[in-house]
């Protein structure tokens, strides 16, 4: 029996997508990463928690001696400057460079897949892998912060109270707008990864970019500008924890988050395709 | 192309996107919106802090507190980011007294704010709530933030 085109096509990409799944399992970097994101939110969150002055330089710093929900708005609010972006980066601005590294691009395209089978199974392992960080990171914050601090009602940005059970919702929800803007920021190291061919710099450079998005956002009369930023949706949180909530900064967040994604793995796919690889 | 041209060209580019938005935006913290959002926000932190003091009968209806806030006075816009915002707030305390009271607010650029109270109206740092507990004070310092769309 002949197979049809897409029956044809798809074991191309699954068996890519498998073997990079394979690849990434077998990286100790991978697992590293992942097991810190599971421990370091715990030591965190215990360590404020002794600490005689709150954190109030940072939004609900002040309240997280008070309520177990406000610690993982203040770990939000801090991750979002620089650890989720670095998060987002630690596999995704490596997964293509490494084959740079070792020379394998030759080795890995002689196998029976196409560049577009390959560039969207670690396109895809990446985002997989880097939501499941941020999963893991979130879930291990909210736990620590309840059953370190407890589950005192929260007081939202209005100075309303917020019970206990809306609360775990909101902070759920609130941990749930940063998985927009960190599928952005992997895009962005996938594209870094591709252009530099460079591991380092496909693990940094979206850093310092994230860094220098956040300086400007920080910067007054620049309200348009910082709207565009990626750095911008991990903040549209805020809303929600108003009396009145609001959800104009969320949609503009996720259309922003959008527009990277798309941007940077158009790019990153085409550059990715008209790449002479010849040079091994 | 060659790299250098397209570094350039995106180096440009980049530029000059930040250049057009910054031209054609306009202030999204306002005035009007940060006494929309401080007035309510006390009022609730004020009865909050009722609670703690063991003060019975104060609701957000019977503080009717109400904000006026400037910006780094006469010379400067009331709009935007920033450390200068002052606001006076008006309200009916515990003892059915009128209260005039200054608030100094930081205005940060993602349209969240600190406000610090006038300790010797709302109280200092930290309060003696009805179990004997010291505790925060609500209003002495409070985030809050801004709806910038409305």
């Amino acid at each position: 029996m002949i197979p049809t085109t897409t029956t044809a096509r798809t074991p191309g990409l699954r068996a890519a997508l498998r073997w990079e799944i394979v690849k990434l399992a077998a990286q100790a970097r991978s697992r590293a990463l992942l097991a810190a994101a599971l421990i370091l939110p715990v030591v965190v969150v215990a360590v404020v928690n002794g600490q005689e002055q709150p954190p109030s330089d940072t939004i609900y710093g002040r309240l997280v001696h008070l309520s177990g929900y406000a610690m993982p708005l203040l770990m939000l609010a801090f991750a979002a400057q620089w650890v989720l972006p670095l998060l987002a980066a630690v596999v995704a601005g490596d997964i293509f460079a490494s084959e740079d590294q070792h020379g394998t691009w030759k080795t890995l395209l002689t196998r029976s897949v196409s560049r577009t089978h390959v560039f969207w199974a670690k396109t895809l392992t990446a985002i997989g892998y880097n939501l499941l960080v941020l999963a893991v990171f979130a879930a291990s914050t909210i736990a620590a912060g309840l059953l370190i601090i407890g589950t005192q009602p929260l007081t939202g940005l209005s100075g309303q109270t917020i019970a206990p059970a809306h609360a775990l919702w909101l902070i759920i929800a609130a941990w749930a707008t940063a998985i927009a803007p960190t599928i952005g920021f992997t895009a962005l190291a996938l594209l870094l990864s591709i252009r530099t061919r460079n591991a380092a710099l496909g693990i940094a450079a979206p850093v310092v970019l994230g860094f220098t998005m956040q300086l400007l956002g920080s910067v007054g009369g620049l309200d348009l500008t910082r709207k565009f930023l990626l750095t911008t949706p991990f903040e549209s949180w805020h809303g929600m924890f108003d009396q009145h909530p609001f959800t104009g900064p969320l949609a503009t967040g996720l259309a922003v988050s959008a527009g990277w994604t798309l941007t940077c793995l158009a790019a990153a796919y085409v550059s990715l395709r008209r790449r002479d690889i010849t040079e091994g | 192309m060659p790299p250098m041209i397209t570094r350039t060209l995106a180096v440009i580019a980049v530029g000059a996107a930040i250049t057009a938005t910054a031209a054609a935006g306009h202030p999204e913290i306002t005035r009007a919106g940060l006494e929309r959002a401080l007035a309510p926000t006390f009022a609730n932190l004020y009865v909050q802090q009722s609670h703690l003091l063991g003060i019975p009968g104060i609701t957000t209806a019977t503080i009717g507190a109400g904000a006026s806030c400037d910006r780094g006075g006469p010379a400067v816009a009331d709009t935007g980011a920033g450390p200068n915002w002052i606001c006076m707030m008006s309200w009916t305390d515990d003892h059915g007294r009128h209260q005039d009271g200054k608030f100094e607010v930081t205005v940060k650029t993602d349209a969240t704010y600190v406000a610090g109270g006038p300790s010797k109206i709302v109280g200092l740092a930290t309060i003696t709530d009805t179990h004997g507990h010291d505790v925060p004070n609500p209003v002495f310092e409070f985030d809050g933030v801004i709806d910038a769309g409305s």
